[in-house]
């Protein structure tokens, strides 16, 4: 049986971070150079977390748990946590979740458009991660 | 993105604009500049903004213009203003208008109580662009520490007199113009008009501007205006969209073409008569023409639309045609989306044209003239775009004035 990880555990990050370099290429990732928060609003512990995504040229260099106030980026993507855990177990579409307002973008739209399908892409990945949430 | 060359005969300092509305502001004791009209877009990011779009102005800066994103790239690349000052909004979370405007308002103002000076009001144009009730509402309601002040005259008061590059913008617009003109004129010549329609006609101009440089037939009133026969004549016909009517022998025919060059614009309206013509429609096309004529030579600094609007009417009064005037003479006239109303909100009327503005050199109007029979089933109109200086003015359209009867 496959080793389960707790999401936005330390260990569910690693995990990730070792997934989506493994799996997205530079090429897949469309050689970005950006940086990129979710920011996790009410999480089970009360607090609120967030994953810090420092992109260069296409290789995800980056991806750090944080807690309290997101830090700065140049996209912060935010909402509940109950929000993000569903886009990860596939129940709900990330543009869905936007374009219903349950999650909330903050950087240049224009941007974030031409980089929506690298966003699908790491959330196809992280969804293959066995989470017990 | 455009570059900006000072050489360029259409060059035009929009980095001094913004510092022109930054300065108006700090008099003002305004923090931030929230325009919505079509017109401020036009004048301050130089790129067309079809689709509903604001633009912030800072204390000191760069302005940031914010537009539905499916057309945010193309505005970039139209404006001289960068991709990170142009942005789009969409119906997501937080990137909603409200939402992603108040957002960068509030990171600008640290929170503090604030001054933002927004454009409001009414007008006679469709598209002018004043912020609405729901949007003041919700900006409201989003920066509950700002007072929102109308402040729309700071932009008014700096774009009334015309720079070179715009100037020549709208040279060149009208040269597109005339060349419609011509094509129009050699299409319907020697009675070839007979089984074409109004709405070929404009296809015909809009064709020859086009291949001549021509962005768009850019009136919201339906591109190019074609009349023919009895709508001519229609006393409330100043506009007059293209329809399928049919062109006949014997009627009176208006082609008013519009081109749009880097957002200048180009409007001139020429008239025929499509042969044979009788002897009481040449005489109301000599009325016509001898008073388009009159009048392009009264525009100077210093008169007035009351006192060339006297001047005019009494002419026609002493020529017996008068009944058949309508009793004004211009429109407003800048980049794109600043149309209709003359100079300052000052007049007895709000957001009208101010009767007693006094012209002053480099104003730019659109001279209208329109003359309306009903009964006889026949009118014609002048537009063209006129340059004020001290002793005169410059007529942009070079098309001959006259009323050929072909």
């Amino acid at each position: 049986m496959s080793e389960t990880y707790q999401y936005l555990s330390p260990e569910w990050t690693q995990e990730a971070h070792r997934r989506l370099r493994e799996e997205l290429t530079a090429d897949k990732m469309k050689y970005v150079t950006s940086s990129m928060v979710t920011h996790y609003k009410n999480c089970p512990d009360g607090k609120d977390h967030s994953l810090f995504y420092k992109f260069v040229k296409g290789v995800i260099e980056e991806l750090s748990l944080l807690e309290g106030k997101p830090p700065k980026a140049e996209f912060i993507i935010s909402g509940d946590y109950e929000v993000f855990a569903s886009i990860s177990r596939a129940e709900l579409g990330a543009r869905s979740a936007l374009m219903t307002g349950r999650l909330r973008l903050k950087g240049s739209m224009v941007k974030a458009l031409g980089l929506s399908a690298v966003v699908d892409r790491m959330n196809k990945v992280l969804a293959t991660i066995p989470t017990v949430y | 993105m455009v570059a900006q060359d000072p050489h360029d005969p259409y060059f035009i300092d929009f980095p001094q604009r913004v510092r022109a509305v930054q300065a108006a502001m700090a008099e003002r004791g305004i923090d931030m500049y929230l325009g919505s009209r079509l017109r401020t877009l036009s004048w301050i990011a130089g790129a067309f903004c079809p689709w509903r779009s604001f633009i912030i102005i800072p204390p000191e800066g760069l302005p940031t213009v914010f537009t539905f994103v499916i057309d945010a790239s193309r505005v970039a690349d139209d404006s001289w203003l960068d991709e990170d000052h142009v942005l789009g909004y969409a119906p997501m979370g937080g990137q909603d208008q409200v939402s992603v405007i108040s957002e960068m308002i509030d990171g600008y103002l640290n929170g503090g109580k604030v001054s933002i000076g927004i454009e409001t009001g009414m007008g006679s144009y469709t598209p002018e662009g004043h912020l609405t009730h729901f949007e003041y509402e919700q900006f409201s309601a989003a920066l509950p520490d700002a007072r929102l002040v109308n402040a729309h005259d700071i932009v008014d008061a700096l774009s009334v007199i015309k720079d070179t590059g715009t100037i020549n913008r709208f040279r060149e617009a009208s040269r597109i113009v005339d060349i419609g003109q011509q094509a129009v004129y050699d299409a319907i010549k020697n009675s070839a008009y007979l089984g074409m329609t109004e709405t070929e006609i404009s296809g015909i101009a809009t064709y020859a501007m086009r291949k001549a440089g021509s962005e768009f037939e850019w009136t919201f009133t339906g591109g190019n205006e074609i009349a023919s026969g009895y709508r001519t004549g229609l006393a409330g016909g100043a506009c007059t969209p293209a329809t399928r009517r049919k062109l006949q022998a014997g009627e009176p025919l208006m082609v008013d073409l519009h081109a749009m060059f880097m957002l200048g614009l180009g409007d001139h309206s020429h008239n025929y008569l499509l042969g044979p013509a009788s002897a009481r429609q040449k005489w109301h096309a000599r009325n016509f023409v001898d008073l388009v004529a009159k009048c392009l030579g009264a525009y100077r600094a210093g008169i007035s639309p009351t006192s060339l609007a006297d001047e005019m009417l009494a002419y026609c009064e002493e020529q017996g045609f008068a009944e058949y005037m309508v009793p004004g003479f211009e429109h407003g006239i800048g980049l794109m989306g600043d149309e209709w109303r003359i100079g300052m909100n000052d007049g007895p009327f709000p957001y009208w044209t101010n009767p007693e503005h006094v012209y002053r050199p480099d104003e730019m109007v659109i001279c209208a003239i329109q003359y309306a029979c009903p009964e006889e089933a026949i009118g014609f109109r002048y537009e063209n775009p006129i340059l004020i200086s001290e002793g005169g003015c410059e007529y942009l359209s070079k098309y001959p004035l006259e009323i050929e009867e072909v």
